[in-house]
């Protein structure tokens, strides 16, 4: 990880206390450093202003002492240094070097370099040599050395008279350098202080450091801690807990974010609740629409069974009375006719007609019975009726068997594609071989000569619900239907066909019984195109009972496809 | 002799009437659905149209109403095998009368005695 991905990666608070402690620390480091080190030349230089006082001092109080070699009144000048712990060595000597008197021990011994000089300072006095030397200890020194002068010759030269000499002498010209002053001091004390003073300014550093640190991480924190709490509540909402409220108490910019955020949770939950609610409220809908649904439902499959049997009593009526007219009619008619007619005097062309009545009379009358059976076999259709186990491709090959003569008398080839192994459904032979003769039949009656009818069985990839189902269906190349007619096939007597050639029943008898297995028929057509059915069985027995079975399968599962 | 058109999809229906109005002596011609029917009440000259009620095509309401409109002096009998609001409809538009089937012969009779009768100022 780089450096700026450390940085992201932190902490608000640390990033904020690390380079801020880090400044701290250099500034206030530096400033004691300056402190002590100001401090050290500060004692340094006092020792060095009082060493020159003394060695100055000293030069003047030993000048006739240097004059007249008096080793004891040197000796007595010097005494008073002795007084001072600073003072390691000091010496006086002559102008050759020859030392005249001296305090303490000092060893010279520049030559091995054991005494190294440090600094040689310019002190302010031109005449005084100012040195900063450590020996091989460690110890260090300040040396001074400052020449020893005198006025003598002057003051000799006045007594001799030679100030009378016209213009006066600058005195200057006669101080003569007669010597020199050496004086040593040690700087032990100094260093000492300095090293006391080091630690006092160390602690308190240390000390001011640590405060402000302190200080420091509370101010951040105090600064962190809201942003926290912020933190921490909207990981919360985030996680759904619309509970948790930020209580910061502030009047600045954070106090108000911590405001505006609250008020916008308040707000959030209480859309959200809106949307429970309004989830809940759909769902109640939902439930409630479902119901009334199933209950218009209900009440349309009643109406439609009411409506199919009005439908079907006036099919009946209208059906019936035709043919019965017919019957009345030239019964009525024979009657009168023959009433009127003088039995000895009957013409062969009057038996002609009379045998023309009867015979339409005859035909009525059996169309009538046509009807009547089937509509018997419509009402039986609709009964409840005893299912066995059949093989759909049992059913088919019957079928075929049955009308085969028929189709080939009319030039239509069948193709039957039967898939193996259908499992068994639940249903009655003879009902569904009624149903697919009369599907044939339709189809070959739609048909022109030379065209094909197909026949298929398969599993049908639709309603799983059953448990599997098996499909069956009839397609042929025939004239089709228009729209109108598609809708109406399934009713009692819609019949486009001429007169004693259909009833109009076979579909909506086979819509009975493939209703009552539980399964739905399907119709798609097109005017010129052809016309292909779909039978949709289930293979689980669907529930007995007429009353359960209309409610399990309704009308609805049998569409008429449009 | 006035003519009758008899308009009716049902063969038997067609044939009983036209047989037994020619026994009657009237001169009967049929049309075997509704356009038909039309077409041939406007073309020639009748005195009554029998007209069924359910045809393809046109149905009876219809015809009469198409009829009527132009032939107002044509009279139409409505035969019908039900009660029905376009026979109805047609009775009370002004059609002579609605003969519910299957009829008796002497309904049809009466029915074209009465619409021929001197009386009838139609
Ligand atoms: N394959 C088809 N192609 C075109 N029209 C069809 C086809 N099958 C049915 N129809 C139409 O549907 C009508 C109703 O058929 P349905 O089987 O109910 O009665 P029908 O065949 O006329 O008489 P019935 O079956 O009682 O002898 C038919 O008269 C026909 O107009
Ligand atoms: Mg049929």
């Amino acid at each position: 990880m780089n450096l700026f991905g450390m940085l992201r990666a932190m902490s608000l608070r640390t990033k904020v206390v690390l380079p801020v402690s880090a400044l701290l620390i250099v500034v206030i480091l530096s400033i004691s450093i300056l402190l002590i080190r100001q401090q050290a030349t500060g004692f340094r230089r006092e020792l060095e202003t009082t060493g020159e006082t003394m060695v100055r001092m000293l030069a003047i109080n030993v000048e006739s002492g240097v004059l007249f070699e008096s080793k004891y009144e040197l000796e007595e000048a010097m005494n008073v240094l002795k007084r001072f712990d600073v003072v390691e060595y000091a010496s006086v000597a002559n102008n050759d070097g020859e030392v005249l008197a001296e305090i303490g021990d000092w060893l010279d011994d520049y030559s091995e370099l054991s005494i190294s000089v440090i600094e040689k300072n310019q002190s302010t006095h031109r005449d005084c040599e100012h040195y900063h030397i450590e020996n091989p200890h460690g110890q260090e020194f300040i040396e001074l050395i400052v020449p020893i002068t005198s006025r003598i010759e002057q003051l000799d030269r006045e007594t001799l008279g030679i100030t009378g000499f016209g213009r006066a002498l600058d005195p200057a010209v006669f101080t003569e350098r007669i010597g020199s002053v050496r004086l040593i001091l040690s700087l032990e004390t100094v260093n000492v202080a300095i090293a006391e003073a080091q630690k006092t300014v160390m602690t308190l550093t240390a000390v001011v450091l640590i405060l402000s640190l302190m200080i420091l991480t509370s101010f951040v924190r105090f600064f962190t801690r809201p942003i926290r709490k912020l933190v921490e509540a909207t990981d919360q909402i985030g996680r759904g807990d619309f509970s948790r409220k930020v209580d910061i108490v502030q009047q600045d910019e954070i106090g108000q974010l911590a405001a505006t955020f609250n008020r916008m949770v308040d707000s959030l939950k209480q859309s959200r609740d809106e949307i429970e609610n309004y989830n809940r409220t759909l769902e109640e809908k939902i439930i409630e629409r479902t119901l009334e649904l199933e209950e218009a439902q209900a009440q349309l499959i009643q109406s439609e069974k009411l409506s199919a049997i009005g439908q079907l009593a006036a099919g009946v009526a209208h059906e019936l009375n035709n043919p019965l007219g017919g019957i009345l009619g030239y019964t009525q008619f024979a009657l009168e006719k023959l009433s009127k007619v003088d039995p000895e005097a009957v013409k062969t062309d009057d038996i002609a007609s009379y045998i023309r009545y009867l015979t339409d009379v005859e035909s009525q009358a059996r169309r009538c019975k046509t009807i009547v059976q089937n509509l018997l076999r419509f009402s039986r259709s609709s009964r409840t009726s005893e299912l066995d186990e059949v093989d759909i491709n049992r059913i088919i090959d019957d079928t075929c068997a049955f009308v085969g003569h028929q189709l080939s008398m009319n030039q239509i080839e069948l193709i039957v594609e039967k898939q193996d192994n259908l499992p068994v459904i639940h249903g009655n032979a003879s009902q569904l071989q009624q149903v697919f003769t009369n599907l044939i039949i339709n189809a070959m009656h739609a048909s022109p000569p030379n065209t094909r009818i197909k026949l298929v069985s398969r599993l049908s990839p639709a309603l799983g619900e059953f448990g599997g189902a098996v499909e069956i269906l009839c397609v042929d190349q025939g004239v089709g239907m228009p729209k109108e007619d598609v809708k109406r096939i399934f009713e009692p007597f819609f019949t486009t066909k001429e007169v004693g050639k259909g009833t109009g029943l076979g579909l909506s008898v086979s819509y009975g019984i493939i209703r009552e297995h539980g399964g739905e028929i399907k119709v798609d057509s097109a005017p010129g195109k052809g016309t292909t059915f779909t039978i949709i069985l289930p293979v689980q027995k669907p529930a007995t009972g007429s009353d359960t079975q209309s409610k399990d399968f309704p009308a609805a599962t049998m569409r008429k496809s449009d | 002799m006035p003519a009758i058109l008899v308009i009716d999809d049902s063969e038997v229906i067609r044939n009983l009437l036209s047989d037994y109005l020619t026994e009657l002596g009237h001169q009967v011609d049929l049309a075997s659905d509704g356009q038909q029917g039309v077409e041939m009440a406007l073309q020639g000259e009748y005195r009554i149209v029998f007209c069924d009620i359910h045809m393809p095509k046109k149905n009876g309401w219809e015809v009469y109403q198409e009829v009527s409109k132009i032939k107002t002096q044509l009279a139409f009998v409505m035969t019908d095998s039900l009660p029905d609001e376009l026979a109805k409809m047609a009775q009370e538009a002004g059609a002579r009368r609605c003969l519910r089937k299957p009829f008796d012969l002497s309904e049809v009779r009466e029915t074209v005695e009465q619409i021929l009768s001197p009386a009838e100022t139609r």
